[in-house]
């Protein structure tokens, strides 16, 4: 259905003002991460006089943004492989594989996802405690798989249950045992699905900011959005240089944003049309 | 020979079926130890914790009295408040993608453009989007500078205790709407372009269409998306607290996950803040029923 005439352009306007307002706060943010704290006190909303990087790099330098960013791809890496691992062994069983208690299994991993982070919070933390995980890449990593792998074994498993049982039966037929299914099958098969779920959990860890806080008590385990947060209390004089070390942050997203755009919408919305 | 072909077939059937077993246990096993230690382990010990107390009475069982406290602590009972303006603003954080998604659907020019704009700022972590509008919303900040060329007197927008909360959750909707858009478009692309056709032959006009075809046949995603728009708000909003108004000003801004964070770690009452938890909870599960039902539909598939 396609409508006609003038209506087109009577919906265009507040779509383009409401496309405007959603993009003018980005951009209002890298012009002043672009200006000197002077320009930036005297008019807010000047273009920058030259396009300089000077706010950019001097937040990298002075404020410990390299080490937060180091911690953020460590732990957004180690969770996502670990994620994809899990998820799609698990999503492999659940869809092709006959074996007692599957519905029930599969239950409980979906009934963990109504079980938000903050709900678990308090004995996350002590149980973390007890197993000396507080404070350490790994006690992260573990709490990230913990918390997305309930969706990430959803994804997979519907995606996986749209692979013809047929191409499984061959390759049983040609002597290839259920694990061997997995690693010449499913998983090549499966990597549009790995990519797109990977890219998500990618974002979501990379996002965090609450159980980053909760797990990372030292200020040299920061990850990048921690680290962000700290520096407006530290730079609340010099919103130019704030500016910059947002825009370091957000900057790894955008490029992702830009580049798998198509994943990103067609993992969110998988988890909808499924219902 | 009869016999012992009949039991070969069977000892191989019986291997086979093991092999297959085993796998099975091996590709489920890490995934359900994660998810029933890190998940549904410290749901049942905070149950547990919310009945015991905090301090010197650590531990020793209280009965409901951590609930007592919380329905005594004005704080807390802010949180709460702060949880029914939510749902009051829920039916525009539904309304605006909606509409939006009709637009797009009807291929309105540049759709494709409008559509990646919209999502953007779904991507981008709570704490950037309070950063950006930290700066946005400060009281010397741009937007009162706009207002006071149009000869409007500044808003205290994150310091006034009245203004402050409208300005956390309207920065919410508007980061996270495009999330719901692009929900509400995947649910036009099943819609079955038949119907719409005989509407048009029967001359209906576009909002008769859109009251009488496109709601009723989209009623399931609609119901998806005031689920998990409500549950983003529930659940999805501590970082832009945090970052934006820190609970203040004179924690006017508290939602119940910034109070559990703060109750748990500055406050040091982990008990209490395990109570604040299962209110929670409850509160997502009460928002989560429709959530069960479509996971019911799901698990049929499998």
């Amino acid at each position: 259905m396609r409508e006609r005439g003038i209506g087109r352009w009577i919906v265009a306007i507040p779509m383009c003002l409401l496309a405007l307002a959603t993009i003018y706060p980005m951009l209002f943010t890298l012009n002043v991460a672009m200006k000197s704290r002077r320009e930036y006190v005297l008019n807010r909303f000047s273009l920058a006089d030259h396009l300089t990087a000077a706010n950019i790099a001097d937040a990298w330098n002075t404020t410990g943004l390299g080490r937060y960013t180091f911690n953020s791809v460590l732990v957004t890496a180690g969770s996502v492989a670990l994620l994809l691992l899990l998820g799609s062994m698990a999503g492999y069983a659940f869809s092709q594989l006959t074996f007692r208690g599957r519905k029930w299994l599969f239950l409980v991993c979906l009934g963990a996802l109504m079980i938000p982070f903050q709900v678990i919070m308090v004995p996350f933390f002590r149980v973390l405690g007890q197993i000396h995980l507080l404070d350490t890449y790994l006690g992260l990593i573990l709490a990230y798989t913990g918390q997305f792998l309930p969706f990430t074994i959803f994804l997979m498993t519907s995606f996986y249950s749209r692979i013809p049982a047929e191409i499984v039966e061959a390759a049983r037929v040609d002597g290839s045992t259920t694990l061997g299914v997995y690693r010449r099958i499913m998983l090549p098969l499966g990597r549009p699905a790995l990519l797109s779920v990977g890219i998500l959990n990618a974002l979501f860890c990379w996002n965090d900011v609450l159980i980053s806080l909760l797990v990372m008590q030292s200020e040299q385990h920061r990850t990048l959005m921690v680290g962000v947060t700290a520096l407006r209390g530290q730079y609340s004089d010099n919103i130019p240089l704030f500016a910059g070390g947002v825009l370091v942050a957000a900057l790894p997203v955008i490029a992702i944003y830009l580049f798998f755009q198509r994943q990103i919408t067609d993992g969110v919305t998988a988890g909808s049309t499924k219902g | 020979m009869p016999i012992p072909a009949a039991r070969r077939t069977t000892a191989t059937r019986r291997w086979r079926w093991n092999e297959h077993k085993l796998a099975a246990l091996v590709l489920v096993t890490p995934a359900l130890l994660i998810i029933v230690g890190l998940r549904i382990v410290p749901l049942v010990l905070g149950a547990q914790y919310s009945l015991t107390g905090d301090g010197d009475r650590n531990g020793l069982f209280v009965g409901l009295a951590n609930y007592r406290t919380l329905a005594a602590d004005p704080v807390f009972r802010t949180a709460i408040k702060n949880v029914g303006l939510l749902f009051l603003a829920l039916p525009i954080a539904v309304a605006v993608p909606g509409l939006l998604a009709t637009f797009l659907f009807l291929k309105v020019p540049g759709h494709r453009f409008y559509r990646s704009v919209y999502f953007f700022p779904v991507v981008l972590s709570p704490v950037i989007i309070g950063a950006i509008f930290n700066i946005l919303l400060s009281f010397d900040g741009p937007l009162n500078q706009l207002l006071g060329k149009a000869g409007i007197p500044p808003v205290d927008w994150l310091g006034n205790s009245h203004i402050a909360i409208l300005s956390v959750i309207g920065v919410h909707i508007w980061a996270t709407f495009g999330m719901a858009l692009v929900i509400f478009m995947a649910g036009f692309s099943t819609l079955d372009q038949s119907l719409l056709d005989a509407a048009r032959c029967d001359g209906a006009t576009l909002p008769q269409t859109v009251l009488h075809v496109v709601i009723p046949e989209l009623s399931r995603t609609i119901q998806f998306v005031f689920v998990t728009t409500m549950i983003g708000m529930l659940t999805g909003m501590f970082g832009l607290v945090y970052v934006m108004t820190a609970g203040g000003p004179g924690g006017a801004t508290y939602l119940p996950e910034f109070y559990i964070w703060v109750t748990q770690g500055q406050l040091n009452s982990p008990a209490l803040a395990s109570a604040a938890s299962m209110v929670l909870f409850v509160l997502m599960l009460v928002v989560g029923f429709a959530q069960i039902r479509l996971i019911k539909r799901a698990t049929k598939e499998v």
